[in-house]
């Protein structure tokens, strides 16, 4: 049968016109602009004028010494849970939070550089439970259990980044 | 080799170039050149996205310093796109050499002993390092046809729910933190694979503990 043949054929595209490498580099670095521009400029703003409210109201202290406890328990200040909440809404505005608390001196450079991978992996966790989970359409009995692996895998990789930036004497 | 009469999935040939291109792309990301001295330092993306000049002797870039709210915000912003340009060129440059082809058949026979799930979602694996909405549609089109059960689909999800697209999602929403992390790119993605690996066998171990009492 040629239906095999014909299937083989159409993963490869009739020879279509190829595409130079230094146009598909730029044509990346524009995509790149974009998304600078359209999601992360943006969600740096967000974080930037976050951490400014916290900052001048106070609620940075206050929630500083309330979760002073819990996120003791990976080295970091209680202000960090800031970073974990803006964090699980938005990635990037997570990251956002922790790059200007470090600027700001509410976290050192380990600190702040240890929760990138928690602020990934526990990231947009709504808005890709849509995209993700739900496209998927995977079985609704574990739905809950699949949340709280995102944030158990969080919660690993700063124990990791922990013990790598210690052994590299940042933390 | 388990199976060299695969011949179903063995569609276009990885070159030697999609080879050295996958191996180049995890040099760059990996920093182990970030601090050699002479031209191998142009094989680390750190050192290729570089920085700006400083202004005067203020010792500051154009960004400066001791800014506040939104205006420093932006500031901040502005200052990573350059480098999220240049990694966005280059992702799609070393895909178009074939590194993520080459991938996929790297990964395929890892994919059962790692995550439990069959070597088919290859291609649904290593589209979820880049994009989570590819992989999400492919998981379900591979449960719908039959090629998974739902129980891998669940393994499958756990893994790719957390982070989405980890390498994407690095260099972009990752893009302030990736700007002054010591750990280089490489290692940060590495990690958090680990980490999403050991949360998917998680869930894997709960199904099967799941099934053994259900029988």
């Amino acid at each position: 049968m040629s239906e095999v043949k014909e299937a083989a054929v159409s993963q490869l595209p009739v020879k279509e016109k190829k595409v130079s490498i230094v146009d598909t580099f730029l044509k990346g670095c524009a995509k790149g602009f974009k998304v600078g521009i359209e999601n992360i400029t943006p969600a740096m703003i967000l974080g930037y004028v976050l951490v400014y409210i916290l900052k001048e109201t106070g609620l940075m202290d206050l929630l500083g010494t309330v979760m002073a406890p819990v996120m003791g328990l990976f080295g970091l200040p209680g202000e960090a849970f800031a970073v974990l909440i803006s964090a699980f809404f938005a990635k990037a505005s997570g990251c956002a939070t922790a790059a200007s608390m470090y600027e700001s001196g509410v976290l050192t450079l380990g600190q702040a550089s240890m929760m990138l991978p928690a602020c990934i992996l526990m990231g947009t966790l709504i808005g890709h439970y849509a995209r993700i989970v739900l496209v998927t359409d995977s079985n609704k009995k574990w739905h809950p259990l699949l949340i709280v692996v995102c944030l158990f895998d969080a919660a690993l990789s700063l124990v990791i980044m922990r013990i790598i930036l210690m052994t590299m004497g940042v933390m | 080799m388990a199976s060299s009469e695969k011949s179903v999935e063995q569609k276009e040939k990885i070159g030697i170039g999609a080879w050295i291109a996958l191996v180049v792309l995890i040099l760059v990301l990996s920093g182990a050149f970030r601090t050699v001295d002479g031209p191998l330092k142009v094989l680390d993306f750190t050192n290729l996205s570089g920085a700006f000049g400083k202004i005067g002797d203020t010792g500051a870039n154009l960004i400066g310093t001791g800014g506040t709210g939104a205006k420093d915000g932006f500031m901040a912003g502005f200052n990573l796109i350059p480098a999220v340009m240049f990694f966005c060129g280059l992702l799609g440059v070393f895909e178009q050499l074939g590194a993520f082809r080459a991938s996929d058949v790297l990964f395929r026979p890892l994919l059962r002993p790692l995550l439990g799930i069959p070597g088919k979602c290859g291609i649904a694996f290593i589209s979820s390092f880049t994009g989570s909405d590819v992989a999400a549609v492919m998981t379900k089109e591979l449960y719908e046809a039959g090629d998974i059960t739902d129980d891998e689909r669940t393994i499958f999800v756990a893994y790719q729910y957390a982070g989405s697209a980890c390498i994407n999602n690095t260099i972009t929403g990752g893009a302030p933190l990736v700007a002054i992390c010591p750990v280089a790119l490489g290692p940060c993605i590495v990690i958090m694979f680990v980490c999403k690996v050991v949360g998917a066998n998680i869930v894997r171990l709960l199904l099967k503990l799941k099934g053994k009492k259900a029988v």
